[in-house]
């Protein structure tokens, strides 16, 4: 029932949905859906990592934000300079990941503090340089990354495809058995020898790259430098994980059922907003969900 | 009462302009168009009146009728210049706060040192937390005046009340706080814009129409106001629908996904939309021209740079109002004239008292527009560009 929980409960609202809602099915909704899915599960997969090895990362919002203005710092406008603001970000998302994980490992510091201090600090470290007003523009090139490939859009293939990618890694490689021998007995992965504290770096600099890639997508989505994006990614993506049975004590969960976790959340969002509740109702059924879901996972892991 | 209170301004700046040194001539001009101006807009601000019902439901509206009848003595406050002024100001966390900290900084030079003798300034990076502190050291250093952004109304509310207690005068600047112990508030009716916007809108679609509502933060007070101003309009127009009615979460990329899910519900049934904030009307728009659709008539509580570009681009039927950053130099002219003295209201509307602060449509929008400017600058500026083009919100 653990395993298999968040598809069975991915079933049934898209029956709800089916019952309520049934327009929800017309391809224009479904594509916005689906849309909206792969923006926040780009940083769903960097946050399952982070959460298989007992972490956490609360900094996303901030990668993402910064992403944002160095494209559109960088890119100027121009589609020529999208490769530079891209190699650009990529680099500070691979600083703001090292720095996280060398807090973590090295300094002992609780992950809930130093990603949330990371947070702060690239907010801060932006305000500073941008003076509050974000200069240049997003590349138009970017929006290829909304648009329509065949019936999908061009950011859910490119989630679906980094989803396959990290879950090879995940199952078939030893780095994978590692990130789950790590989180589920820290001690014991070093008494076996695996190089703990660089496996977990990896972790954050892998999550915090894939959190610049959404930060792409979105950049490419608003088309402008919004302070506000990505805001509440960081909530969602780690709601959308322990929904689809990331454990937050870490070596336990499937990154496949925690992308259909993000399913099951911006679909529930979607169907929420399409039906026309208010945004308070909306929260509230949200909550819920991620409480029920938290509460029969536990019940489940007690039973087995 | 408003109209004596511009009266006795105008002499007195006519009186400054006499006497003036020639380096301080342009502050002293500029000040009197904006006097002049002001009497320009205030027919047009009291076509909008309220009634007595209207009044009674809404405690804020009560308020600011109440405050903008009443003038504050401030004969306690006079003292001789040069003066010490405190700004407890939000801080750069935004293109609005930014340039509000810039305008005032160049406020202050201009009206030079034996005038204001020293800016005191704290930021309180958007937090009421870190602002409460703030206006303990800014007090401690026994500034002449108090000018406060306040980040919280209730939180802030205490120092106010120990600003007056050590008889510092408290200027409140583009929001309120609870108590009655600040001198005045400069600002402007909220609820009034939200019905401005919506009464354009149901005017565009002559009394009839399906509308799309988009409000701010939930129980954000300034976005709960102007969400209630509206919704005394739509009472009033039966032929308006409003279709759906969401947050938006003041969030470019917010909006434009909730904008994507209504176009796909309701599709070219949409004729109207009401937005309670200008970087949600982008996202709103961005959504409509993605999906091809002609854009509908579009009411903005606020608008920046960026949001006229596409409005012109589309040529968009638009209508928003004003928020000017700009706002803070009459909070520290309304400072100087408590020091001063002089009586001032104990709400100052800046729409009363301030230039190009009256609503902006798609008829007199190119002169708020600047093609120079980047997207985040939020109109009316009153910098210098040489200082614009320094700062590098403007291209040369």
């Amino acid at each position: 029932m653990q395993r298999y929980g968040v598809y069975c409960s991915l079933a049934l609202l898209l029956l709800v949905a089916l019952v309520v809602r049934p327009e929800v099915y017309r391809p224009e909704p479904l594509f916005l859906i689906l849309r909206s899915a792969s923006q926040l599960g780009m940083v769903a997969l960097g946050q399952t990592l982070v959460m298989l090895v007992a972490g956490l990362d609360l900094s996303v919002s901030g990668v993402i934000v910064l992403t944002s203005v160095v494209i559109a710092q960088v890119g100027a406008g121009q589609d020529s300079r999208i490769l530079p603001g891209l190699l650009i970000s990529l680099g500070f998302g691979a600083l703001i990941g090292l720095a996280n994980g060398l807090l973590i490992t090295k300094r002992n510091v609780p992950p809930f503090v130093a990603t949330l201090g990371m947070l702060v600090l690239i907010r801060g470290a932006q305000s500073a340089y941008t003076q509050g007003i974000p200069s240049g523009q997003v590349p138009d090139g970017l929006k290829l990354l909304n648009q329509s490939l065949g019936p999908l859009p061009v950011s859910f293939v490119i989630w679906i495809a980094f989803t396959a990618l990290l879950a090879f890694i995940l199952y078939v490689t030893p780095f994978g058995r590692r990130v789950y021998a790590i989180g589920s007995n820290r001690e014991a992965a070093r008494l076996s020898g695996i190089p703990v504290d660089r496996y977990i770096i990896a972790v954050y600099v892998i999550c915090s790259l894939l959190v610049v890639g959404a930060g792409i997508i979105l950049s490419g989505y608003v088309g402008y430098v919004d302070r506000y994006l990505g805001r509440g990614f960081d909530l969602d993506s780690i709601a959308a994980a322990v929904v689809g049975g990331v454990a937050f004590s870490g070596g336990r969960g499937s990154l496949v059922a925690a992308m259909a976790g993000v399913l099951l959340v911006q679909f529930l969002s979607s169907l929420l907003l399409i039906i026309g509740m208010d945004v308070q109702a909306q929260w509230i059924v949200k909550g819920l969900v991620v409480i029920g879901a938290v509460a029969l996972y536990s019940l489940a892991g007690r039973r087995s | 009462m408003q109209r004596k209170h511009n009266l006795s301004s105008l002499r007195r700046v006519l009186s400054i302009l006499g006497e003036a040194k020639p380096v301080k001539r342009t502050a002293v001009l500029s000040a009197l168009m904006v006097m002049l101006s002001g009497a320009a807009v205030r027919a047009e601000d009291a076509a909008q009146k309220f009634t007595q019902a209207e009044v009674d439901a809404s405690p804020y509206l009560k308020s600011v009728v109440a405050r903008q009848g009443t003038m504050a003595d401030t004969s306690k406050f006079r003292k001789k210049g040069p003066y010490k002024i405190a700004l407890a100001a939000q801080g750069p966390t935004n293109s609005w706060a930014a340039l509000f900290d810039q305008e005032a900084r160049h406020h202050v030079d201009q009206l030079g040192k034996d005038k204001v003798s020293e800016l005191l300034y704290a930021s309180a990076d958007g937090s009421a937390d870190k602002q409460v502190p703030e206006v303990e050291d800014l007090l401690s250093q026994n500034p002449d005046a108090l000018i406060l952004v306040p980040m919280g109304r209730a939180a802030l509310a205490a120092s106010v009340d120990r600003a007056a207690a050590q008889g510092v005068p408290v200027v409140l600047c583009a929001s309120g706080v609870d108590g009655d112990s600040y001198v005045t508030e400069v600002g402007t009716n909220l609820y009034g814009l939200g019905v401005r916007m919506a009464n354009w809108l149901s005017d565009q679609l002559g009394g009839s129409g399906n509308i799309l509502v988009m409000d701010g933060i939930p129980g954000v007070d300034t976005a709960e106001i102007a969400k209630a101003g509206a919704a005394t309009v739509w009472r009033n127009k039966p032929g308006i629908k409003i279709l759906d009615e969401q947050y938006g979460q003041w969030s470019t990329s917010e909006a434009k996904k909730v904008a994507e899910q209504w176009i796909a519900k309701y599709g070219k049934s949409i004729q109207g939309i009401w937005s309670d904030g200008g970087q949600m009307s982008q996202g709103i728009i961005e959504a409509f021209q993605e999906a091809k659709l002609p854009v509908p008539p579009i009411a903005s509580a606020d608008y920046s740079n960026g949001l006229l570009r596409q409005v012109k681009d589309g040529h968009i039927t638009f209508s928003a109002g004003q928020y000017p950053n700009a706002m803070v130099i009459l909070c520290i002219d309304t400072a100087l004239k408590i020091l001063d003295g002089e009586s001032v209201p104990r709400f100052i509307d800046f729409r009363n008292a301030m230039e190009k602060t009256q609503d902006v449509n798609t008829s007199n929008m190119d002169a708020f527009f600047n093609p120079k400017w980047s997207d985040d600058v939020f109109p009316p500026i009153f910098l210098p560009d040489s200082k614009m083009v320094e700062l590098k919100y403007m291209k040369q």
